[in-house]
């Protein structure tokens, strides 16, 4: 190994004595010129890797969205689909309808919302995660583990009990939501008590709150006395993308857009938090107030999702880990990265569960935990081999 | 301009936690380009102290002043701009790579969604190079060795340009060898320095001041000769020490008796 600092061979102390100036010397001018300096090598390459990466998933995303128009109930080859798509998004004004009315009205009606919804819900489920493996400084959590999934059942299974329906078509989504606010804001307020939020009271109270909310649940399906309520209770929690429409979107995708844009603004900040508390204080981050935000952020955006979809497991803790062994933990990279790797998954999961069976559907949830949860061990297991026994 | 080494003031500090006071009323100075070692038993309270300089611990009085300014009255990026800390915590639960893990001491100077500039860059090879990781940039941080992990620690801390390093036992499971190169290291870093330490006679080769706290309160300061005699050795940690001079660099050490 090297021979750190001891060596007293006259030029390596000059070459000290220059790094040291480099490091004591204060920032350029903000207007000076970059030429001359080159490109660190490393650097250069982690660039042109993750610009691969980055292309890839695009591909990735492109090829699932096609799949995602083609297959179901009718099957439409792939040049129609893509000729659809591109006279809608044209607004009718390129390409000659050569196809049949009926295959337009499923691609534009049925299939194109049914695949947003499912990569919305799917990039926003992958940055949740990642943000909140960062917050509780754990890359074992996922976006269920802050108790709003739970919060969230409870709502939609109190409008199925009671069969309420005061707030129109959407009271389900709406009741949803309003159940995983008031679990995130029991969640906060017990992971406050005493004064700091700490990661682990964190996941305990998000714990703590999930059996509560379950068991609340349970009590509710089977005290009814409507004896298909578990069935559709069942089906709701698993997830799905069945009531995928175009008037259900404007939130979930308002969601991600305002979530994932905060999150990589305070991208550089998140990947403080990974180097434990005291030093990201010492760091210069106010990590207090940053994991409240950051929490309320996070928890909101799983909120919307669960509200639109039903619970979806593993995407939001999987999702970050493929990520980070193909880019790096820096979330400046790894962000973009997961958004486009979870919408690619939960388009891909959303196939298999509507074509498996059909014509009937699997919930969704379903094939992602059976997808998932194999690999997840496959990569806990690979993980720590990679590491020895020195964890 | 480049720059300066910092100057520190602690002013009556004392510090409360759950009812109990950790930190008791005490008040030194640090002038630029001095070290100065924190020395006591377990317990005695030097972490508490460092805490309150790079500001994770408010002080229950007093003030602490990093190059006249109260850090309390200062933001937490201020602070990190003038205070670096090689600490305890490791980042090791993701796969941060080193050059991210140095990377993140250039946070503190940085806007949001400011990019990495050709600036920092250079500012992380330098401080890489200085500390020989170069070769290891690209490693996952959690499989370094212990010395490996607390040079890429001090290098963090070298790109945050701060005018005081702080240092909480930096010499922890290090062996004899990178003991000596870590100290000599930040002893010629040209900045002020304080450091909590364990060993004494490590602390009587390189800092130029001792602070020996017993209970949370100052029990001696001074030069390293001054506060290391054996009855205070032996009041502060119950136990007999004799105390010699090094044949040649006249500094003093001690050996059980």
């Amino acid at each position: 190994m090297s021979e750190a600092h001891i060596t007293d061979k006259q030029g390596d102390l000059q070459e000290r004595d220059a790094l040291l100036a480099t490091l004591r010397a204060a920032p350029p001018p903000k207007v000076a010129p970059d030429i001359g300096l080159p490109e660190p090598g490393p650097t250069a390459v982690g660039r042109g890797r993750y610009a691969a990466v980055l292309a890839a998933m695009f591909g990735l995303i492109g090829v699932a969205v096609l799949a995602g128009m083609m297959v179901g109930s009718v099957t439409i080859p792939a040049g129609t689909a893509l000729s659809i798509l591109i006279h809608w998004i044209s607004g009718g004004l390129l390409l000659e309808p050569d196809w049949r009315e009926a295959h337009e009205i499923i691609i534009v009606q049925t299939r194109i919302p049914r695949v947003i919804l499912a990569a919305v819900v799917g990039a926003s489920l992958g940055v949740a995660g990642m943000v909140i493996q960062a917050i509780v400084r754990n890359p074992l959590a996922g976006p269920s583990i802050l108790g709003v999934s739970s919060g969230a059942a409870t709502g939609a299974v109190i409008v199925m009990r009671f069969g309420l329906l005061f707030l129109g078509a959407f009271t389900l989504h709406i009741a949803a939501f309003v159940g995983g606010l008031i679990a995130l804001t029991i969640v906060f307020w017990i992971a406050r008590t005493g004064g700091n939020m700490t990661p682990t009271r964190l996941v305990l109270a998000g714990i703590a709150i999930s059996a509560v909310l379950s068991a609340l649940t349970s009590l509710l399906v089977l005290t009814s006395p409507d004896p298909q309520l578990a069935a559709r209770v069942l089906f709701w929690t698993l997830g799905g993308f069945g009531s995928a429409q175009w008037s259900l979107l404007p939130i979930p995708v308002a969601a991600l857009v305002i979530g994932l844009g905060t999150m990589l603004v305070q991208a550089r900040r998140l990947n403080l938090l990974m180097a434990g508390d005291e030093s990201a204080v010492a760091l210069g981050l106010d990590v207090e107030r940053f994991r409240r935000a950051m929490f309320v952020l996070t928890a909101g955006l799983t909120g919307i999702t669960v509200a639109v979809s039903g619970v979806i497991g593993f995407v939001g803790l999987i999702m970050p880990h493929i990520v980070r062994l193909m880019v790096g933990a820096d979330h400046r990279k790894a962000l973009p990265a997961v958004a486009l790797l979870g919408a690619s998954f939960t388009i891909a999961a959303d196939l298999v569960a509507r074509s498996i069976i059909a014509p009937l559907e699997l919930p969704v949830g379903i094939v992602t935990a059976l997808v998932g949860g194999p690999f997840f061990i496959w990569l806990l297991r690979r993980d720590a081999r990679s590491l020895g026994v020195t964890r | 301009m480049t720059i300066q080494p910092g100057t520190l003031s602690l002013i009556d500090v004392s510090v409360e936690i759950a009812g109990h006071r950790l930190v008791d009323a005490i008040s030194f100075d640090v002038g630029p380009g001095e070290m100065v070692g924190l020395l006591g038993p377990n317990g005695a309270g030097k972490s508490t102290l460092l805490r309150t300089i790079y500001k994770v611990v408010k002080p229950a009085m007093g003030t602490v002043l990093v190059n006249g300014n109260d850090v309390q009255h200062q933001t937490s990026a201020w602070v990190a701009q003038n205070v670096a800390a090689v600490l305890q915590d490791m980042p090791a639960d993701f796969p941060l790579t080193v050059r991210d893990v140095v990377t993140m001491g250039r946070s503190a100077h940085k806007a949001l969604l400011e990019p990495d500039t050709a600036h920092d860059r250079c500012l992380i090879d330098a401080a890489l190079k200085l500390q020989r990781l170069e070769a290891l940039q690209d490693r996952p941080f959690r499989t370094l060795s212990g010395g490996e992990r607390q040079r890429a620690l001090l290098a963090r801390a070298l790109v945050q340009q701060p005018s005081i390093l702080v240092l909480d036992e930096p010499t922890n499971h290090l062996d004899i060898r990178y003991q000596l190169s870590l100290l000599k290291f930040v002893r010629e870093l040209g900045i002020t320095v304080v450091a909590a330490l364990h060993d004494l006679n490590l602390a009587a080769m390189f800092c130029d001041r001792l602070c020996l706290m017993q209970g949370g309160r100052m029990a001696a300061l001074g030069r390293p000769d001054e506060v290391l005699t054996s009855e205070r050795i032996n009041k502060v940690y119950c136990v007999e020490m004799v105390v010699q001079r090094h044949p040649s660099t006249g500094k003093v050490f001690l050996l059980p008796a």
